[in-house]
């Protein structure tokens, strides 16, 4: 067969969701056994875009060619069979299993139902050794470092004879010592006729792996070239985040008042050493990649997390509880809006006044009416598109179920509200009208947390900025004209 | 704000709970139509008000059982703990050194006492449950099966296997005997239907009733909307518990006697209502309303199928078939409503 130079073309390939087109016209190739980056903002598309290589999702409209022929997965385990193997962050290995049991799993051959050894096996085998000859095809799993987990997935990739393999943030999870072994590893697939899609934030890891790198915005393809012919992080940075304006954001009135929220030296399992403070009617945002340590900030605070160091609300310590925290005057709109924030087979009046049922309730019985009339005022206030009081969470679209998540917490009268990703996977118009009413909240006089990894989201609401990197805050920026969003991302990605 | 029913789908707008409740009773409608028809003396009034007097007790473990479904946990130890907080009550109300038989002789307290000793047995078990289930977050499958063995195997050590009914005193028997006057309506059906009528209003009325649902529908989100989860639990287990230990003061008054294995499959029959009732194994919805139509829904059946064609021997098969078609109508009736 005549390998095409391109193992992989795409053509105006298009994929919407309801409200949101995710992936919008993208063109590019990839050459053949080279490492070729994805980088982008979260949101970028690139997520959305390697789904539908792996069969997860499936395209809107376009064309894909995989070694010059149309490429169409249902299915993950259809695009490994064609060729395209993706190790993810949540890597897929059976820690109980050895090492051997491991890259044979799922193609086991079979006599009368025992197990056979196979050429296949000792094949794999092999192919671990010539990666990485300290893995031993005996070993437990469970006694592999993480690293060591991935070179076992990407030994199995490569010997199932896979044309691309597809790295997800890899070194994530992954020290520095480790990575650099990954990386020699990685950069030999060349020879071994594979070729490797890399997504990472951290853009240094870009420079010293990359041959090709693509970036996205937007859902929208920016650019591809060669790592070479970019000259420096700013440039890549430039690609990224393009021509952002945050005109909407208006600098706040007067000086702030007095602190609401004193964190010092908090460290937990993820956090390292972080202090700052929180101020009445000011809105805070935490801005960092995924796994930067925004979430466990939060949920420390509420008292989910264990901590140690000092959190003192309004003066006082806070007793390690949410319903502490919500007593206290304190409310979260969790990360995942499904699963943490609603109650989605709960109607909207079944959900709202959860936070503070004390409102609506006498000697610990419910007044309907005033829990109906409750309701009907915050879906007027934040106007949720439903025609009734009684209509299952479940059945409202994204950007309304964050809305009730949102009327659950403004229920609670709270102080101080934490927002964990207000906006994520919400279409435009809610978003800017989630953002009308975090400003309207600040101008009551509310403090507000957002914890972000969306930039524009960032620079458009939050007075004062923290960046965090690896669990360690990185720097306070004040929002304003003269506030440098190429310096944000250069620090956020791991830069000095 | 309400609209009109929608065309598309069953039930259009209603909840999936009041939708299955709806369901349920319009089978034991069509069910109740056929028995009348071809069961003999099914119509007459007595069958009729027997239907419901009869399963009294199930009724009445089916509320905390319920309650628990709703939370998305099991209490499999309800008839265990009738059993012995049965066994319980006879043993601490028996005469001390009164014959040789060793099941003769008991601890002599008066009888209140004795029933209050019996009853905080119970909520012990109840506590058992809650420790690991609530505090330690077990599989409640696993700990009310284990409460379960535990409660009966106290009943089975005090009476040695068997049973204790001597040296009582006459006030043991009074409650169970007791029934409204001119009527054969015993006082434990009133006691039946005034615990239904109150967990009703704590199910639709009260804030502890809506955490019940707000646990079940989403545990993890209950939590971080300030709702004391493990409390919750805890309170429910021990009325659960102490519900099945009224039930064994009621049953063992009603027969004199304290029997290790009374109530056995009674956890089982309270189940089967609940889920007849449409309560979701899934937990987060269902009603104690929809419990009590499952109980008479189960009565109608197994009254009409004893009735008509099979021996007493088949109530189980029955039982174990019914179980299954309850889950089916259940899945059935919801995807339909998903359009």
């Amino acid at each position: 067969m005549q390998l095409t130079e391109n193992v992989l073309e795409i053509r105006d390939l298009v994929k919407d969701f309801p409200g949101v087109r995710a992936v919008n016209n993208v063109s590019f190739d990839i050459k053949r056994n080279t490492i070729h980056c994805l980088v982008g903002e979260n949101g970028a598309g690139k997520s959305t875009l390697i789904k539908i290589l792996t069969g997860a999702t499936f395209r809107t409209a376009g064309k894909i060619l995989l070694n010059g022929e149309d490429f169409w997965a249902h299915s993950p385990k259809e695009a490994k069979q064609k060729g395209i193997s993706t190790i993810f962050q949540e890597l897929n290995v059976v820690d109980q299993l050895t090492v051997e049991e491991n890259l044979t799993l799922g193609m086991e051959e079979t006599t009368f139902g025992f197990l056979r050894r196979t050429d296949k096996i000792n094949t794999m085998v092999s192919v671990m050794n010539s990666l990485e000859p300290s893995i031993s095809p005996r070993q437990l799993v469970s006694t592999l470092s993480v690293a060591k987990k991935q070179i076992v997935e990407i030994a199995k990739a490569v010997a199932t004879e896979s044309d691309i393999i597809i790295m997800d943030e890899p070194t994530a999870a992954i020290s520095e010592s480790e990575i650099a072994r990954l990386f020699k590893i990685v950069k030999g697939l060349r020879e071994k006729n594979v070729t490797v899609i890399y997504i990472s934030h951290r853009l240094d890891e870009i420079f010293e792996l990359g041959d090709y790198v693509t970036v996205m915005r937007d859902g929208r393809h920016i650019d591809t070239k060669p790592v070479p012919e970019i000259k420096n992080r700013s440039e890549l940075i430039k690609m990224m985040i393009g021509k952002t304006v945050f005109e909407e954001y208006t600098p706040k009135e007067g000086e702030c008042k007095d602190a609401i929220l004193q964190v010092r030296n908090l460290s937990n399992h993820k956090l390292k050493d972080i202090s700052f403070d929180v101020h009445e009617g000011e809105i805070v945002g935490f801005y960092g990649l995924v796994g930067a340590g925004k979430t466990e900030l939060a949920r420390a605070i509420y008292g989910v997390d264990e901590y140690e160091g000092e959190i003192l609300f309004k003066g006082r310590k806070l007793p390690p509880s949410p319903d502490k925290a919500i007593e206290a005057g304190i409310a979260l709109v969790p990360e995942e809006r499904r699963s943490q924030g609603l109650f989605t087979i709960l109607t909207i009046r079944g959900n709202v006044p959860v936070m503070n049922m004390k409102k609506i309730s006498r000697n610990g019985f419910i007044n309907s009416s005033q829990e109906k009339k409750a309701t009907v005022e915050y879906i007027d206030t934040l106007r949720i598109a439903t025609n009734s009081t009684e209509k299952e969470a479940s059945k409202l679209s994204g950007g309304n179920q964050q809305k009730v998540v949102f009327a659950k917490c403004l229920f609670a009268d709270a102080d101080l509200l934490m927002l964990d990703e207000p906006t994520r996977g919400i279409d435009v118009g809610a978003k800017s009208e989630i953002y009308g009413i975090v400003r309207r909240l600040s101008k009551e006089g509310k403090s507000i947390m957002v914890f972000s990894s969306e930039l524009p989201e960032i620079m458009n609401i939050c007075d004062t900025i923290y960046l965090l990197y690896d669990g360690s805050m990185k720097a306070t920026m004040r929002n304003g004209c003269d506030i440098d969003s190429e310096k944000i991302v250069h620090i956020v990605t791991g830069g000095d | 704000m309400e609209t009109k029913p929608g065309r598309k789908t069953i039930g259009g707008n209603w909840s999936n709970e009041s939708f299955l409740t709806v369901f349920m009773v319009g089978v034991l409608v069509v069910l109740f139509g056929v028995a009348c028809a071809f069961v003999p003396n099914f119509y007459q009034p007595k069958n009729m008000i027997n239907l419901i007097t009869n399963n009294w007790f199930i009724i009445i473990l089916g509320i905390g059982v319920t309650f628990l479904l709703i939370t998305g946990n099991f209490d499999l130890s309800v008839g265990g703990v009738i059993a012995m907080t049965g066994v319980l009550s006879v043993y601490f109300c028996q005469g001390v050194n009164v014959s040789k038989n060793v099941l003769a002789n008991g601890l002599g307290l008066p009888y209140g006492a004795a029933v209050a000793l019996a009853l905080a047995c119970a909520v012990g078990i109840g506590g058992i449950n809650a420790f690991f289930i609530a505090r330690l977050k077990v599989p409640s499958i696993i700990i009310t099966l284990g409460t379960m063995m535990l409660a009966r195997g106290i009943g089975q050590v005090i009476t040695r296997g068997a049973q204790r009914n001597t040296s009582l005193p006459d006030v043991f028997g009074v409650v169970g005997d007791l029934s409204i006057r001119g009527t054969s309506i015993k006082i434990s059906v009133v006691i039946m239907i005034i615990l239904v009528i109150a967990a009703y209003i704590f199910e639709k009325m009260t804030v502890s009733g809506r955490r019940t649902y707000l646990i079940g529908a989403n545990p993890v989100a209950a939590r971080l909307s300030g709702i004391k989860v493990a409390r919750h639990l805890t309170f429910l287990y021990l009325t659960s518990a102490l519900l099945a230990g009224v039930t064994g003061i009621l049953l063992a008054s009603e027969f004199k006697a304290g029997v290790a294995n009374r109530a056995t499959g009674y956890e089982f029959d309270a189940l089967v209502i609940s889920l007849l009732g449409g309560v979701s194994i899934a937990g987060g919805f269902g009603s104690v309303l929809g419990m009590f139509v499952g109980a008479v829904l189960l009565s109608v059946m197994t009254t009409s199928a004893t009735g008509l064609l099979l021996s007493p021997d088949w109530q189980f098969t029955l039982k174990g078939i019914v179980t299954f078609l309850a889950i089916l109508a259940q899945r059935f009736a919801l995807d339909r409503r998903k359009g």
